[in-house]
């Protein structure tokens, strides 16, 4: 049962999957063009805060979000445009049926994040690295795995659900920003509550910590 | 008689304008059970109701013996279900469709379902969204039959398709009826489809099933009578009026519709004083639309 799931959601999936693997792969190479060779401390300075490094960075978290989002709503599509009759009428409980998408999901994940684990692997041994700094190609790729996992979990509840839920969850949240966040600044807690979203152990961490795959 | 269908006092209701009203229905195991209505009627939404995919707002629902919702996984392994809207994923071929709906069904016969797609002339690299209406609608019925049901359920199989691809359809349900002999549902608001090989038949309108009864009863017992001197209040019949119709001023002949008919009920009309000048056979398709007309709350002596 769990084999067939994995190929309908990888014919889902394949299209916007295989372009992300792609630059899951060659991002961490990107962000070390301008490093290799005897280049010299000033050139490896010069290089770890060139425009590509700098914008470099914010691609990891963005690339993971995108990750997450496209194996989420690419599971359930084709659900959605049958008005869920066939799931419905297949001899399986529902919450069997959605758990064995989501796994389904969670091993599609592994292909990018094995392609962005081997690019940070090449990219590591493509420069040689002074006294001081090192290559760290495991935990950006455990990082980018976490945050993978975090945002598929997310978008797969929300897919998961009818278009009314989520109107009511997105509506929800925007009257959360609206509402809560001056009620908030004026009792001075606006700051507070951005910094638990996003402050180390917070739930979005994993997003906004240090992805550098060279670092000191 | 055990009962592969049962439904009591089964009610729902969509906003203002759709409501199933306290619908109570049988279908006998082993028999093949026509479920008649025009478009509209709540035949797809009783069907989704038993199939568990709804969930009724009152009433008790069981299939195969078994309590929906409750026991649905185990039902859903013993019903083929042949949709009214095609629901397989349009971007497989027909190979990967039947690998990955077997792979859900334990008692899938993979060389019946060979066979059968041989028969109906399927292709199993064509794709799904490139085949014709007929073919999708082999297709679904092929993946319900594969699975050797005890139950199935067809929700207006042969709707839109040419006469040769229906015969086929239907071939192949008769052909797989008399090997099992399964319980087959199957819904239509097309009634000389049905009276060919329907035994039972259950006729909703406006969410309310207004007959339940064996084909034959329905094909022979629903007949046009002619009276003359007819009583104005008929009492007691031994047959359901449906309609009165053609009164004259003097009342001298009047035509009645009448269900539930047999020959001896003659002798109804001698006690009451009028005669009975004519009985005269309806066919099925009257039949029905006097069956509609009679149950429509407007439905006025004319």
């Amino acid at each position: 049962m769990y084999q067939p799931m994995l190929f309908i959601h990888w014919k889902q999936a394949s299209w916007p999957l295989l372009p992300i693997s792609v630059a899951a792969f060659g991002l961490p190479l990107l962000s070390v063009q301008g490093m290799g060779g005897n280049v010299g401390e000033e050139g490896l300075f010069a290089a770890a805060y060139s425009p590509l490094a700098v914008i470099g960075l914010p691609l990891y978290p963005i690339l993971a979000f995108l990750t997450g989002a496209a194996l989420a709503l690419t599971s359930w599509n084709w659900d959605h445009q049958q008005n869920h009759v066939y799931a419905l009428s297949l001899p399986l409980a529902r919450w069997e049926y959605a758990m064995l998408k989501m796994g389904a999901g969670a091993v599609l994940a592994l292909i990018p994040v094995t392609a962005l684990w081997l690019g940070a692997h090449v990219a590591s041994a493509s420069v040689t690295l002074p006294v001081g700094l090192s290559a760290y190609p495991n935990e950006l790729g455990v990082r980018f795995l976490l945050a993978v996992a975090l945002s598929y979990a997310l978008f797969f509840a929300m897919a998961a659900g009818t278009m009314r839920t989520n109107l009511w969850i997105v509506s929800a949240a925007i009257s959360a920003l609206v509402i809560g966040v001056p009620i908030l600044a004026s009792f001075g807690f606006a700051d507070a509550a951005l910094q638990f979203l996003w402050r180390p152990g917070g739930p979005f961490e994993v997003f906004t910590g240090n992805w550098a795959l060279i670092d000191v | 008689m055990n009962n592969a269908i049962e439904l009591n006092g089964v009610g729902w209701k969509a906003g203002k304008g759709f409501e199933l009203r306290d619908l109570t229905l049988r279908v006998p195991t082993g028999s093949i059970y026509g479920f008649l209505g025009p478009n509209g009627s709540g035949k797809t939404t009783t069907i989704r109701l038993f199939m568990g995919m709804m969930r009724p707002d009152r009433g008790d629902i069981r299939l195969l013996g078994k309590q929906v919702p409750r026991e649905l996984p185990r039902i859903l392994a013993r019903v083929g279900f042949v949709p009214e809207r095609p629901h397989v994923y349009p971007a497989l071929t027909v190979g990967e469709a039947l690998r990955y709906h077997a792979s859900f069904y334990p008692s899938w016969d993979r060389s019946w379902s060979g066979d059968l797609m041989e028969r109906l002339d399927l292709d199993p690299v064509r794709k799904i969204s490139r085949m014709s209406k007929g073919e999708t609608g082999k297709l679904l019925l092929l993946l319900a039959l594969s699975q050797r049901p005890d139950l199935l359920v067809l929700d207006e199989p042969t709707d839109g398709l040419d006469p040769v691809v229906r015969r086929d359809v239907l071939t192949a349900v008769l052909d797989y009826v008399s090997e099992t002999s399964a319980t087959v549902f199957i819904s239509s608001h097309l009634i000389h489809e049905l009276e060919r090989f329907c035994d039972w038949v259950g006729v909703l309108d406006g969410g309310q099933l207004v007959a339940e009864l064996p084909m034959q009863s329905f094909k022979n017992g629903i007949k046009r009578i002619r009276v003359s001197n007819a009583p104005h209040v008929p009492g007691d019949t031994p047959f359901v009026i449906l309609r009165r119709s053609g009164i004259d001023a003097l009342g001298a002949m009047e035509t009645w519709t009448v269900r539930g008919w047999q020959d001896p009920m003659r002798q109804y009309f001698e006690g009451v004083g009028a005669t009975l000048r004519d009985v005269i056979d309806l066919d099925l398709e009257e039949g029905f639309v006097e069956l509609l007309r009679s149950a429509r709350p407007n439905n006025h002596r004319s």
